[in-house]
């Protein structure tokens, strides 16, 4: 880089489903960095990319609807503008929903951020007969539109021109102020009067004027902000009186006067600068989302997808997995070969434990969660998931959840991890919690190895689906336990129906990369260092001491053969890492069915893997996780042992 | 305060101007225009956030079955609403009804 190189920060702000990621992934390509924001349960993407000699940073803030204290996100979010100040936030825009979208405009404007907006979708528009006048757009809201279609990345490069115009001085912006009705307006300006003389500190990094509205509007937030300060008290008095004596007048909850202000304010020039031309035809989109969430056709349809997800999964999964195993047991084989030369305690520490760790990995993790990813980003992208949400809102409810729940517990047939992240679409931390535990119950692509690769093959795929079907009875009964045991209410459902859309293939490709790059990058050190511990067990003879130890409850409570043991315990580390390991002890064919069922069931409820109780701990704290994992693990025993005696009976064998 | 919701639900169209509806009371395709929506605070703020504020008009789209959600329409985005949550949302009748 040259010195001349200036540095640029960038945010992208928005509502959800607007393609706001897919302008990210457009600007920075593979080069991004997804973690957490700093000590919060929200996700931070980053990335960088150079352009005209700047060096912009560019940060992908969550999808969200409003600047308000609904959720996490929002705080971040509007914390995030208001005080880091980032030189130039992007407003990614629906076109096709302009008016929603200038609510939460009208918020950046408030808060005097630095806006340039993309007005994206606008072929999508087009279609829907939906014309915007871009150039009046602009001249109203005082700052510059750039129209884009990100998903073809057409006005990419005129967005980041304009970012750098705005950013350099060379363009200026003339933002409108949001002016509210004549009652709210008057008690706004008395309160920004007080604000200003009162709270000067927290004028620097907050508009006064912002301030006076959000307290006015009862934001919680702000009002704990302002209790650090002298003078806090009484503008908070002075907020609740005047926010009194709107509610009186208006005869609604002062959040409710302000968001239709905003709102009124939004209609307004939406209409302003909205074309509508031919009346929009029934498209196909139209017509698959009325079959999709059709009453009846519905539900059919939904089955349908979720078994041809799994036949694709379970059919692509074997057949790359026998092909990879074939593959990499040759080299392999070579490679020790070429180590002969070592003693024979390092030979089998680098070729069972290391390379027998990574190939496990390889050959049988990864054939089963790639396809995964693939056909998880186009249930995402096309905006089938949503509408699965629609269909499942009402069974969903007798667990004390609403509809949104199912994706995670869809993801959660993947990996929990994720599915344990993806918790956090849930409004409440009651419903958060709520679906992550029933998500630790789901057999994740890792389990399902094991109870395919040693039910479903060696007892039949009836006794398999019977496995899973157990599971699901379980999951409903034990979600109606928490549901029933954990305080509070449960929330309904209220989530937008993004119209379908048609997945793009480098949208898929990048997801589908990202995960499996994650995916790798935690799980993959993990196998190798547990499949290392337990060859350098084996070689010491330790493991004995454990298998004798574990004796009584698996041989005598669970019925498993005493080796079954050691696996057992070292498939929290990854839950397919049991069955390879027995494999490694006693030839898997040695198992009675019985055996096989029991171990599989016991496998699939005990504490979700080390990597989920990670996930659970980042996401809910430690007793939390504590508690979900020794309730699964008592209840794996539980259930195993009592299987093992029931299915004695059932089947003699 | 708002009728007999199976009555409501059979006469579909016809509604009685100035009397209040829950928005599960209307049949598909049919448009009220929001009065108010009851319960909680944070629940009528979210509503109001997400553009159901009063006096503004949704249609409604279509109705799950089994007591699902509903789907409807509003500043033209599609919303899905909890039966719960609709239940709660009152509207009175649309002037220009049978629009489409």
């Amino acid at each position: 880089m040259s010195i001349m190189t200036k540095e640029l920060r960038v945010a992208l702000a928005g509502n959800a489903n607007v393609g706001k990621s897919v302008i990210f992934n457009q600007l920075t390509g593979l080069n991004q960095v997804v973690g957490n924001w700093p000590g919060k349960t929200v996700e931070r993407a980053e990335g960088t990319l150079h352009f005209k000699g700047y060096a912009i940073r560019i940060i992908d803030l969550p999808g969200i609807y409003s600047l308000s204290t609904f959720s996490i996100e929002e705080i971040v979010s509007r914390d995030y503008i208001a005080v880091e100040k980032p030189d130039i936030i992007v407003n990614v825009v629906d076109a096709s929903a302009l008016e929603r979208n200038l609510y939460f405009t009208l918020q950046l404007l408030e808060l005097e951020a630095p806006i340039v907006m993309a007005l994206n979708q606008v072929d999508y528009a087009a279609k829907k007969g939906i014309r915007i006048n871009t150039e009046k757009l602009s001249e109203i809201l005082g700052v510059p539109v750039v129209p884009t279609v990100a998903i073809t990345g057409s006005g990419i490069n005129e967005l980041l021109t304009t970012v750098i115009a705005v950013a350099s001085g060379e363009k200026k912006l003339q933002p409108l102020k949001v002016k509210f009705g004549v009652e709210v307006e008057k008690r706004v300006k008395k309160l920004q009067e007080l604000v200003q003389r009162r709270l000067p500190q927290l004028c620097e990094v907050y508009p006064a004027r912002w301030v006076a509205t959000k307290l006015l509007e009862r934001d919680s937030d702000v009002a704990g902000k302002l209790k650090n300060y002298e003078g806090g008290t009484e503008a908070l008095q002075l907020a609740g009186k005047l926010a009194a004596e709107l509610e009186k007048l208006h005869g609604e909850p002062s959040p409710v006067i302000l968001a239709s202000e905003r709102y009124s304010i939004a209609s307004k020039i939406a209409k302003e600068v909205t074309i509508v031309e031919a009346p929009p035809r029934i498209s196909l989109e139209q017509k698959l989302d009325a079959i999709s969430t059709h009453k009846i056709l519905g539900y059919p349809i939904l089955i349908g997808a979720i078994l041809a997800m799994f036949s694709l999964i379970f059919i692509g999964g074997s057949l790359f997995s026998g092909f990879l195993e074939s593959f990499f047991g040759n080299i392999i084989l070579h490679i020790g070969n070429a180590l002969a030369f070592l003693p024979s305690t390092a030979q089998s520490l680098i070729t069972e434990g290391v390379l027998g760790g990574i190939v496990a990995g390889i050959t049988i993790a990864l054939p089963y969660i790639v396809p995964f990813y693939i056909i998880l980003a186009l249930l995402e992208d096309s905006g089938y998931l949503p509408r699965a949400a629609f269909l499942m809102d009402n069974l969903m409810h007798k667990i004390g959840l609403h509809g949104k729940a199912f994706i995670p517990l869809i993801l959660g047939y993947g990996c929990s991890v994720p599915a344990c992240l993806s918790c956090r679409i849930m409004e409440t931390q009651r419903e958060r919690l709520l679906a992550a535990f029933v998500v630790t119950l789901i057999p994740c692509a890792a389990r399902t190895v094991v109870i395919l690769g040693l039910v479903g093959r060696f007892v039949g795929l009836h006794a398999a689906l019977a496995i899973y079907i157990f599971d699901l009875i379980l999951i409903f009964i034990l979600g109606r336990i928490a549901f029933k045991v954990l305080p509070g209410e449960p929330v309904g459902l209220i989530m937008e129906m993004p119209p379908y859309k048609k997945p793009s293939f480098k949208g898929v490709l990048t997801k589908t990369w990202s995960r499996t790059k994650d995916f790798v990058y935690v799980a993959f050190p993990i196998i190798v260092a547990g499949s290392l511990a337990i060859t350098a067990l084996n070689i010491t003879g330790f493991i004995n001491y454990i298998t004798a130890g574990a004796k009584p409850l698996i041989s005598g409570w669970l019925g498993l053969p005493v080796e079954a043991g050691v696996p057992l315990i070292f498939g929290v580390l990854r839950k397919e890492l049991a069955l390879i390991l027995l494999s490694q002890l006693i030839p898997l064919e040695s198992l009675s069915a019985l055996q096989m069922i029991v171990f599989a069931l016991v496998i699939m409820v005990y504490i979700p893997c080390i990597a989920t109780i990670a996930a659970l701990i980042r996401e809910f704290g430690w007793k939390k996780a504590t508690a979900i994992t020794i309730t699964d693990i008592t209840l794996a025993l539980l259930l195993g042992g009592i299987a093992y005696r029931i299915l004695l009976i059932l089947m003699p064998s | 305060m708002f009728r007999n919701r199976r009555n409501a639900q059979r006469r579909g169209g016809s509604k009685n101007e100035g009397e209040l509806y829950a928005l599960t009371d209307l049949a598909e395709g049919e448009k009220g225009i929001m009065v108010k929506a009851l319960g909680g605070f944070g629940l009528v703020r979210r509503l109001a956030e997400m553009g159901l504020t009063p006096g503004v008009e949704v249609k409604l789209l279509r109705k799950g079955s089994f007591g699902g959600p509903v789907e409807i329409e509003v500043r033209g985005v599609a919303l899905a609403l909890g039966r719960g949550v609709a239940s709660r949302v009152l509207v009175k009748p649309s002037k220009d009804e049978h629009h489409d």
